[in-house]
């Protein structure tokens, strides 16, 4: 039985492809889950979803320039972003409706752009990842933009928290709450760009929300939910990626449905909110005053 | 110069694909841009988003079980309402959260099962010996109109009637609910049922516009002609037929582009749209850029007029 799971586990670890699979796939989630506890923070999952989408056109312009494919993704994530900061200004619809409206423009002209172009092949890749076979290049890039988002968390760290927290305190003090709406709007598009090769561009989405949901589910303090959700990330990577392995089946889907699952395991066992602690909670509850207040019984 | 435009509109009507194409087109743009209406004012954007992403998995189980897949779609995309409508009352999170969560759960099953399909089609085929036909995934992700078949169409014609005739007769409700949900509880009506009944709408909606338009982009269809209209009036039923007419303008529009372009159709349709949106934006009668622009002119000018002594300051530097 033990030895099965060894096996299970050890097997895999044979093929170069799969320890750079596991490798890159720890890597994106410890750089999702740092930027998925700001986001949780801030609200911003729509602002996620729609940044991952709006890559696509210039995931195609780069491929179609043979430039880098992240240069491409970061460039048209930051122009969507800043088209929907300036619709949102002219425009008197919700920012939702704007967000929505802007991000599927996006993904439309890229879709317009691969159906002329590109092979069905590299539109699959970069739709749902393609981690087991990552080329080196995409590798390398995927490390450079990962880097700099995390070195970028690193230094802004206190300030983004604040600004995430509160961002009428962090102007009070006399931050530049400005250039830290577009710094955090910049870390996401690098991640975005980073967890691409990873699951693809329609589940980048769920490496940004999940890891800090369940950090914040277990915890109230920042710092452990920042631990949290990089602990259950790489776990959910990795767990993902041997899924894969065995099952023959999508890794993107498979990392997205163990972190789905890690979710709902925090929802349950959570100490102080989760359903079975206030389960126990409620029934504690009443057993106290079925004693206090014995009356009632007669 | 008229003779090649009435050909390049007539030509492409000698096929029956084509027609066939326009003709979906027109309803799914009628359909969504009635429901936009309300998902724009309700400020429902993330959760079309996710009710049209949450359907993957049912439409590949609707077709391993050789049923239709509107059935398989309709059931995941309620599935994944009440999913997010107990987490939500469950955890403490952000209602954005909720939804991203569960709706990519959702879609990271869809995938896996359609990584899965080949030895999952061959096991039913030894079960119970029926052999599933085989799943365009490209067609269900980003469309495929153009190719539509006619069971496909049937599908498309009766969503589209139940969800016309709900939204007709109960059309002041659901304006009201998504105007001013408390003021709907207080004169009496039940705000329960028509939460779930504009989601189950939305569900609807959306596997009417699945084979036109994709998973992915439905949502472009859900949001933008109801920005279009909110843009340019603001009386509700002016809305309607705004977001109606321009949704069946970009339908048509972006179906021939896709024709003449032999690009993605889903991406011509909505690209159109947003082209849209933006000359509302622009010549929007009363907030338009345009008419911004030219109202700071004439204020301007008024207030130059009014103040001739303004114009002609001393010279400091002299």
């Amino acid at each position: 039985m033990i030895e099965t799971l060894w096996n299970w586990f050890v097997e895999p670890f044979q093929y170069s492809f799969m320890q750079t699979a596991l490798g890159v796939s720890a890597f994106v989630g410890v750089v999702c889950a740092l930027l998925s506890c700001y986001l949780i923070l801030k609200g911003w999952s729509l602002m996620g979803d729609a940044l991952s989408h709006a890559v696509l056109p210039g995931v195609v312009v780069a491929y179609l320039l043979g430039l880098p494919f992240a240069l491409g993704a970061f460039a048209s994530g930051l122009a969507s972003a800043i088209l929907i900061g300036w619709v949102k200004r002219n425009a008197r619809i919700k920012e939702d409706t704007v967000i929505g409206l802007v991000f599927t423009a996006f993904f439309a002209l890229g879709l317009i752009l691969l159906s002329r172009t590109v092979s069905d092949v590299h539109l699959s890749h970069i739709l749902y990842g393609n981690v087991l076979g990552i080329e080196p290049e995409d590798l390398i890039q995927t490390l450079i933009a990962g880097s700099i988002a995390l070195g970028a968390v690193a230094i802004l760290r206190r300030d983004l928290m604040l600004f995430c927290f509160d961002p009428n305190h962090a102007r009070a003090i006399g931050l530049n709450t400005t250039f830290l709406y577009y710094a955090l709007l910049t870390l996401l598009a690098l991640t975005v760009v980073a967890a691409l090769q990873a699951v693809g561009i329609i589940l980048v989405i769920a490496m940004l929300i999940t890891p800090g949901a369940i950090g914040y589910l277990l915890t109230d303090r920042f710092d452990r939910m920042m631990g949290l959700a990089v602990g259950a990330a790489v776990l959910a990577s990795i767990l993902g990626v041997y899924m894969s392995f065995h099952l023959d089946a999508s890794t993107g889907g498979c990392i997205v449905v163990m972190q789905a699952l890690l979710f709902f395991a925090a929802m349950l066992f959570a100490p102080k909110r989760g359903l079975l602690a206030r389960f126990w909670l409620r029934r504690t509850m009443r057993e106290a005053q079925r004693v206090l207040v014995p009356s009632k019984q007669g | 110069m008229l003779e090649t435009l009435w050909h390049w509109i007539s030509d492409p009507f000698q096929y029956e694909f084509m027609v066939k194409a326009l003709g979906v087109g027109i309803l799914v743009g009628v359909i969504c841009a009635v429901l936009s209406c309300f998902i724009t004012l309700k400020g429902w954007s993330l959760m079309g988003d996710a009710v049209s992403h949450a359907v993957l998995p049912g439409v590949v189980l609707a077709y391993l079980a050789g049923i239709p897949f509107g059935i398989g779609a309709f059931i995941f995309g309620l599935g994944s309402v009440l999913l997010i409508g107990w987490v939500r009352a469950n955890t403490h999170l952000r209602d954005d959260a909720v939804i991203g969560i569960v709706f990519t759960a959702f879609f990271g099953l869809g995938l896996i099962l359609i990584s899965k399909i080949p030895s999952l089609a061959e096991w039913i085929n030894t079960t119970f010996g029926y052999l599933p036909p085989l799943l365009d995934v490209k067609s269900i992700l980003f469309g495929n109109v153009l190719g539509i078949s006619n069971a496909d169409i049937l599908q498309t014609i009766i969503i589209g009637i139940i969800t016309l005739a709900l939204v007709l007769i109960f059309r002041r409700d659901l304006v009201l609910f998504c105007f001013d949900p408390n003021h709907a509880r207080a004169i009496g009506l039940n705000t329960n049922l028509l939460y779930y009944m504009l989601l189950s709408l939305l569900a609807l909606t959306i596997v009417a516009a699945l084979q036109t338009i994709g998973i992915v982009l439905v949502v472009a269809m859900l949001v933008t002609p109801g920005a279009i209209a909110y843009t340019l009036t603001k009386r509700f039923d002016r809305m309607l037929l705004i977001a109606g007419s321009t949704s069946v303008f970009s339908c048509v529009v972006g179906i021939y582009a896709s024709y003449y372009l032999n690009a993605s159709t889903g991406g011509c349709i909505v690209f159109t749209q947003a082209l849209v949106f933006l000359a509302a934006l622009a010549l929007a009668p009363r907030d338009g850029l345009l008419a911004r622009a030219l109202a700071k002119r004439v204020q301007r000018n008024t207030l130059l007029q009014r103040q001739p002594e303004a114009t002609q300051l001393p010279d400091v530097h002299a």
